[in-house]
């Protein structure tokens, strides 16, 4: 079959993500289009018909979704066209592409105006006329890996530091076509296919009926990538967002833009203290109604990041924290004009004053120089702590870096905090912690020196993952569950509503071959699909 | 001690746009920002006045700057991040100076700060990259100039010594006060403004002047006063045209160095 090859070592690269697993895999291909994908996966059913699927985009994931495990890839990265523009009657911009666009590609063609507009029809092309004519446009969601494809966003539902304001990938898609396993094709438009009392019909462009009865699983009042998103009137599109690859294969999305804010300002606030600076963000919360962000980096990671600044290198040049600082928050504030922001930053220093912390020791960025030395900053505290991790492990491969990626009901922020504290200080980790505190979203790092930290650090995470669902919260917030945080998966919804959720996927992959290894257990679905194959067929 | 900066608006873009009928830079338009090596300058003034500080000495840091009227925000934040003063030189008439009429129309603008002990600029613009405004306002206010400051040792006693880059090394200069040091893009990173600075700054007052009430002569600034006259700017064009060369590795190798043979090269 054309396009289709054997995994050879020159594909290497592709058995793994940035999870920094890897997996294996007897074949890959790179379509280009969906009528391509569709072919190859009926070579596939003719010569390889058990084979599971994987779907890749940029491999950027970090929870394994797109590591191979066994059978086909299909990496979508070749498949980064830019397909058509719409208007709608609020005059609203929706841009179409293939999954395998590069959001900081995205993002430059909107912001410089030039978005690759190659043999697109005359109501696209008179759309983006009056885009370019109008106020610049944005697509919000904002993972911190800007090298991520859209279509592996939307998978895991990605979200990033501006969710708190514009929440996560799921509401800025307005449509999507899905390839599904058996090779048929979904067009599905939001508001077109809903559910209606926990019953849900998809229809596929060969004209089969799905029928779909919604397993009964109530979402946490989170932030939440864990599973599938189920409700009784739920829209079609946003059942297959966030599925980790496991339901379709996402072939196009209609992204939802909006226009961008004129001023956007960051400030970078220190505190003594953790304590103060969860207080202040416990008041600010609710009293900055321009923020766009609140991040947060505590003590430790800024040690980190105080330990490669006198190293040399890329990372001496990141503005240096005041030297009392034990915890930071990010606060990124937008308005239409800068004298809205102004406003605001007042506010904010009052807050600051209110919660022990000093105006003169916040940073503020009002220009691209600024917000890019205060992105820098943010984003190398990751890079160093892997870095550091990756020096360890030179000595000791069996050891990795332990992220969680949990959020909690914003009422439990100072709880789940106290939980995680307890936690490092009794079992003796080193850590790291920083992420989306605006979400009571943190990314809780375990940096363990040996192999005996590591298994501590492991029985820590399963704890927390208990604990963190009982205060009905999520196990993944943005990384989506992908193959390795499956077991927290159970511990959030139970076995029952785990397999629930299989047996909805297997309504629509009977063979359950596709992204095998992602959210279930792969016992699991070869019951779910033994059940399949002694049940209704499709 | 008194420092002026002297700080020039550039394109926030690497796009820069010309106006073919007066072949100078478009400077409206666009978002501005502070010459990266003025910005390097500003930093080492504000170094300057910190270690004063801290040793109980009066120093004051103003920022200068001859542009459109915008440019009265970016020396706002300049105040933001730690200058104390700024003055905004601003009239058509200073429009499409060359480097001797900008540092004729800055050696005016120091005067009506009062004079410095040290004057500071970058070492060149990003868009003009001439290099020249430092030495030629050292000569318009008749000072020393160290140029190419990588770091300032020392200012004491009336007397500036610096550490500047030179072709393969490094050497340390002495002048005395007053004295124009033109700085390296690396001697410093500009430090962050601090929300303190930018409330602050909301209420600072930038002066603008006119060439008039700057006490310019008309005659030497602007074009009238620019002895350099751009003839033609132009974006020269991309020849993409290529010669398709086919064969064995051998034969295409043979084909290559014929060609240049042919070309003379």
């Amino acid at each position: 079959m054309q396009g289709v090859k054997p995994m050879t070592e020159e594909f290497a690269e592709y058995r793994r993500d940035e999870s920094r697993t890897c997996g294996a895999a007897d074949t890959i291909s790179f379509p280009v289009s969906e009528h391509e994908l569709r072919a190859q996966i009926g070579w596939l059913a003719d010569h390889a018909p058990s084979a599971s699927i994987t779907v890749q985009g940029a491999r950027t994931g970090l929870a394994a979704g797109a590591v191979p495990c066994g059978g086909h890839v299909f990496n979508l990265s070749r498949m980064n066209a830019y397909l058509g523009l719409r208007r709608d009657r609020d005059g609203g911009y929706h841009l179409r592409v293939q999954p395998g666009v590069v959001l900081s590609e995205l993002r430059r063609h909107l912001r410089s105006r030039s978005i690759p507009a190659v043999n697109w029809d005359p109501a696209s092309r008179a759309a983006l006329d009056a885009l370019y004519a109008g106020c610049e446009q944005f697509f919000p969601t904002d993972p911190t890996e800007t090298s991520a494809c859209l279509g592996g966003m939307a998978a895991c539902n990605a979200s990033g530091a501006r969710s708190y304001r514009y929440g996560p990938m799921r509401p800025h898609v307005s449509a999507l076509r899905v390839v599904l396993a058996t090779g048929e094709a979904l067009s599905l438009r939001r508001g077109a296919c809903r559910a209606n009392g926990g019953r849900l019909v998809l229809v596929t462009e060969q004209g089969r009926s799905i029928p779909l009865e919604l397993p009964a699983i109530p979402s946490p009042s989170c932030k939440n990538a864990a599973g599938y998103a189920i409700a009784d009137d739920m829209d079609a599109v946003d059942l297959f967002i966030g599925s980790d690859g496991t339901l379709g294969i996402i072939t196009e999305l209609e992204l939802e833009l909006r226009e961008a804010p004129q001023a956007v300002w960051g400030a970078c606030c220190f505190f003594a203290s953790e304590e103060s600076a969860l207080d202040f963000v416990i008041a600010a919360r609710p009293a900055l109604k321009r923020a766009l962000a609140f991040e947060y980096i505590d003590g430790e990671a800024l040690d980190v990041l105080r330990g490669v600044r006198t190293e040399g290198g890329s990372f001496s040049s990141l503005p240096n924290a005041p030297r009392a600082a034990r915890a930071c928050v990010y606060v990124e504030l937008a308005g239409a004009a800068a004298g809205e922001v102004l406003e605001e930053l007042k506010l904010l220093s009052e807050l600051l004053r209110a919660a022990g912390a000093r105006g003169e020791d916040a940073w503020v960025a009002r220009t691209d120089v600024d917000r890019e030395r205060l992105r820098l900053f943010r984003h190398a505290v990751p890079e160093c702590v892997n870095t550091l991790i990756d020096r360890r492990r030179r000595d000791m491969p069996s050891i990795a870096k332990l992220g969680s990626d949990m959020a909690v009901p914003s009422e439990c922020l100072r709880d789940v905090m106290k939980l995680y504290r307890d936690g490092i200080g009794k079992a003796g980790l080193q850590s790291a912690v920083w992420g989306h505190i605006g979400d009571n979203h943190l990314h809780v790092n375990i940096l363990p020196r040996d192999e005996r930290e590591y298994a501590r650090g492991k029985e820590l995470f399963a704890h927390w993952a208990h604990a963190v669902s009982a205060m009905g919260g999520s196990v993944s917030a943005e990384h989506g569950v992908g193959k390795i945080k499956r077991d927290y998966l159970l511990a959030m919804y139970g076995g029952e509503r785990v397999r629930a959720m299989a047996r909805l996927k297997a309504r629509l992959d009977p063979m359950c071959r596709l992204g095998r290894g992602n959210l279930f257990d792969e016992a699991l679905l070869d019951e779910v699909a033994a059940e399949m194959q002694g049940g209704e067929r499709p | 001690m008194n420092i002026i900066v002297c700080v020039k608006a550039v394109p926030g873009s690497t796009e820069v746009k010309m106006d073919p009928a007066t072949n100078t830079i478009v400077r409206d338009g666009g978002a501005s920002v502070i010459n990266p090596f003025d910005a390097a300058a500003l930093e080492v003034a504000l170094r300057l006045k910190d270690d004063a500080v801290r040793q109980g000495l009066p120093c004051r840091v103003a920022v200068l700057s001859m542009g459109i009227p915008t440019t009265a925000e970016l020396l706002r934040d300049c105040i933001a991040r730690g200058a104390d003063d700024a003055l905004l030189l601003s009239d058509r008439d200073f429009a499409g100076a060359d480097t001797l009429a900008t540092t004729y129309a800055l050696a005016c603008g120091v005067r009506r700060l009062g004079g410095a002990d040290l004057v500071l600029c970058g070492k060149l613009a990003v868009d003009g990259d001439t290099a020249q405004i430092g030495p030629e306002l050292a000569g318009a206010l008749d000072a020393p100039c160290i140029a190419g400051v990588t770091e300032v040792l020392e200012v004491a006693s009336g007397r500036v010594c610096a550490r500047r880059e030179v072709d393969g090394g490094a050497a340390v200069a002495e002048a005395p006060l007053p004295a124009v040091l033109t700085v390296s893009k690396d001697a410093a990173q500009l430090r962050m403004a601090s929300i303190a600075g930018v409330m602050a700054a909301e209420g600072a007052r930038i002066e603008v002047l006119s060439a008039r009430q700057a006490g310019a002569d008309p005659a030497r600034i602007g074009r009238a006063g620019s002895p350099t006259q751009v003839v033609r700017s132009f974006v020269p064009k991309a020849d993409a045209s290529g010669i398709p060369i086919e064969g064995s590795v051998d034969e295409q190798a043979d084909a290559v160095a014929a060609l240049l043979k042919e070309m003379g090269i």
